[in-house]
């Protein structure tokens, strides 16, 4: 079970990223944790591994204060939690099975049997064949997929997704949403940060929206019937912003 | 291990550097092994032969010769003292010379040390058969002032040489540290990547130790090889000079031991360097 209880995160800076937080995620549970940008959302997932410590407050994972582990034992607390970044941080001059093959080492995985599982995993998540691919070589969308393998490579019980969809298309978006759910429903915590609400407003699933620091509200989401029909229609950024650089064009060859 | 090579092949020219200055290192290592154990041979041929010579008087009896040489049997530090007689010496001298020079019988003295020079000379001081000079000394000869002047080059080479492997040494640890630093750090991203994914600072630092336990051996391999080779070149030259003290060309069973010294000594200072570069970095990095 994870715990946050009244946690307050201040920077150096003085900048309140999180005031007064508290909430608990019961294992097997799919929260998605919304809010606009710069509310706190990626902070409580480094509070989460260790990455930072809570100014006050305390953060608990089944029963473990973080602010009291040892330093030597936050390896083993961060091999508990599959970790999607924003940024992928897909390691860039190693393949995707390379990526994926550090966190079964770091994880102690049989030498042996890191291929089968690597194989296992891309299949998993849908981009079978490309592991030995450099991620210079896949788009948004496969980079995402590659980074939640590489976070669920070891059989995690926690995963905690950082902004997963925001820099895909709707499509891919909902595609991803779908493959964490399928995720959670083999067994695994995951706690998705999210600042787009348009698909998890469809789903079933618990909803904690974050504003200027604070818990504004925290409640189950019921699905609709049609979500990805809904989701589908909407126009995605993605196209937007062909578009837009195709009309940039053709003023250029026009100027010219 | 194969993180490691992949290290060395994507900056070679950092690596070509860091083999370069092992090697050197190692070169003079083995350089200085090898001086340093023939001078020692040198030496230990000067001090387990230090003989004294004592000229007897002409018309010596037997008895008196026996006596003396009883006499020197029982003193410290004499570990052979033999009677030559006058034909004797006249034979041994005419076989290398050929001439019939005026000789006179002696007794060689085969002492244990340098050390026992002075008591060995006082017995034949007060012996009454050993020759005299016109100016009224006793006609002993003996080497000690080659075997002191030995002794101090011998401990001016090990000196110097220690110091120069010294320096070197510090220079390899150093050149092995900037260059394991500056790869370590242009890999800041995925150190930081590993340490959030739970790697231990162990996982993360271990192929940068192996990649410099790797310039130790090549550097130490190299360093040998070329050691080993000016001294197969040089042997024509050092065989006719000291070529009764040590063997030529050197066995080659010592070489192999002097290599199983410098892999050694060679691999613990790269792992001492990489150790020291790669944990100084993780643990500033988060």
């Amino acid at each position: 079970m994870i715990d946050f209880s009244h946690v307050t995160k201040t920077f150096p800076t003085g900048e309140v990223v999180l005031d007064d937080v508290s909430f608990t995620v019961n294992p097997g549970e799919f929260v998605c944790i919304t809010g606009k940008s710069g509310v706190g959302k990626t902070t409580l997932g480094r509070l989460l591994i260790r990455d930072l410590s809570p100014t006050k407050g305390t953060v608990k994972i089944d029963g473990e204060d973080l602010a009291l582990m040892k330093t030597r034992d936050i390896p083993r607390l961060r091999r508990k939690i599959g970790f999607v970044f924003q940024d992928y941080k897909i390691i860039l001059d190693k393949t995707v099975a390379e990526n994926i093959t550090y966190a079964l080492e770091i994880a102690g995985y049989d030498s042996k049997k890191i291929p089968a599982r690597i194989d296992q995993l891309l299949h998993l998540v849908d981009i079978p064949g490309k592991g030995d691919l450099f991620p210079s070589q896949l788009s948004g969308g496969e980079l995402q997929r590659a980074s939640i393998a590489r976070a669920i490579a070891a059989d995690p019980p926690i995963l905690f997704a950082d902004e997963p969809t925001g820099n895909l298309d709707k499509e891919t978006s909902l595609e991803i949403f779908n493959l964490l759910k399928k995720i959670n429903e083999a067994g695994t915590t995951v706690i998705m940060a999210t600042h787009d609400v348009t698909i998890i407003n469809f789903h079933h699933a618990r909803h904690i929206h974050l504003e200027k620091g604070k818990i504004a509200f925290d409640r189950e989401n019921v699905k609709s019937q049609n979500v990805e029909e809904e989701v589908k229609e909407q126009p995605s950024p993605k196209d937007d912003e062909v578009k837009i650089i195709h009309k940039k064009r053709k003023i250029k060859k026009i100027k010219k | 291990m194969q993180t490691a090579f992949k290290n060395i092949r994507r900056s070679p020219y950092q690596a070509i550097s860091a083999i370069f200055v092992v090697s050197i290192t190692m070169f003079i290592v083995a350089m200085f092994a090898l001086v340093s154990v023939a001078s020692q041979e040198i030496l230990l041929t000067f001090e387990t032969k230090p003989q004294i010579i004592a000229y007897l008087k002409d018309g010596h009896t037997p008895d008196q010769v026996n006596e003396l040489l009883t006499q020197l049997s029982t003193t410290q530090g004499v570990k052979k003292a033999i009677y030559i007689s006058k034909q004797d010496a006249l034979e041994l001298y005419k076989e290398s010379v050929g001439n019939d020079p005026m000789l006179l019988g002696t007794v060689e003295i085969t002492a244990q040390t340098p050390k026992s020079f002075n008591s060995i000379s006082s017995v034949l001081e007060r012996s009454e058969i050993v020759s005299t000079t016109p100016q009224g000394k006793k006609e002993i000869d003996f080497p000690q002032d080659v075997v002191a002047e030995l002794t101090k080059w011998t401990n001016a080479i090990r000196v110097a040489g220690l110091i120069m492997v010294a320096a070197l040494t510090l220079v390899s640890i150093l050149t092995i540290v900037i260059i394991i630093s500056m790869k370590i750090s242009g890999r800041k991203l995925e150190i930081t990547t590993l340490k959030l994914l739970g790697a231990r600072n162990f996982y993360i630092i271990k192929p940068y130790i192996q990649e410099s336990f790797l310039y130790g051996v090549s550097g130490a391999l190299i360093g040998w090889l070329t050691a080993y080779i000016a001294l197969l070149y040089s042997t024509p030259f050092l065989s006719p000079r000291i070529g009764t003290i040590i063997t030529f060309p050197v066995p080659f069973i010592i070489m192999l031991i002097l290599l199983g010294g410098m892999l050694t000594f060679s691999a613990a200072l790269a792992l001492v360097s990489g150790f020291f570069a790669s944990t100084r970095f993780v643990k500033r990095s988060k």
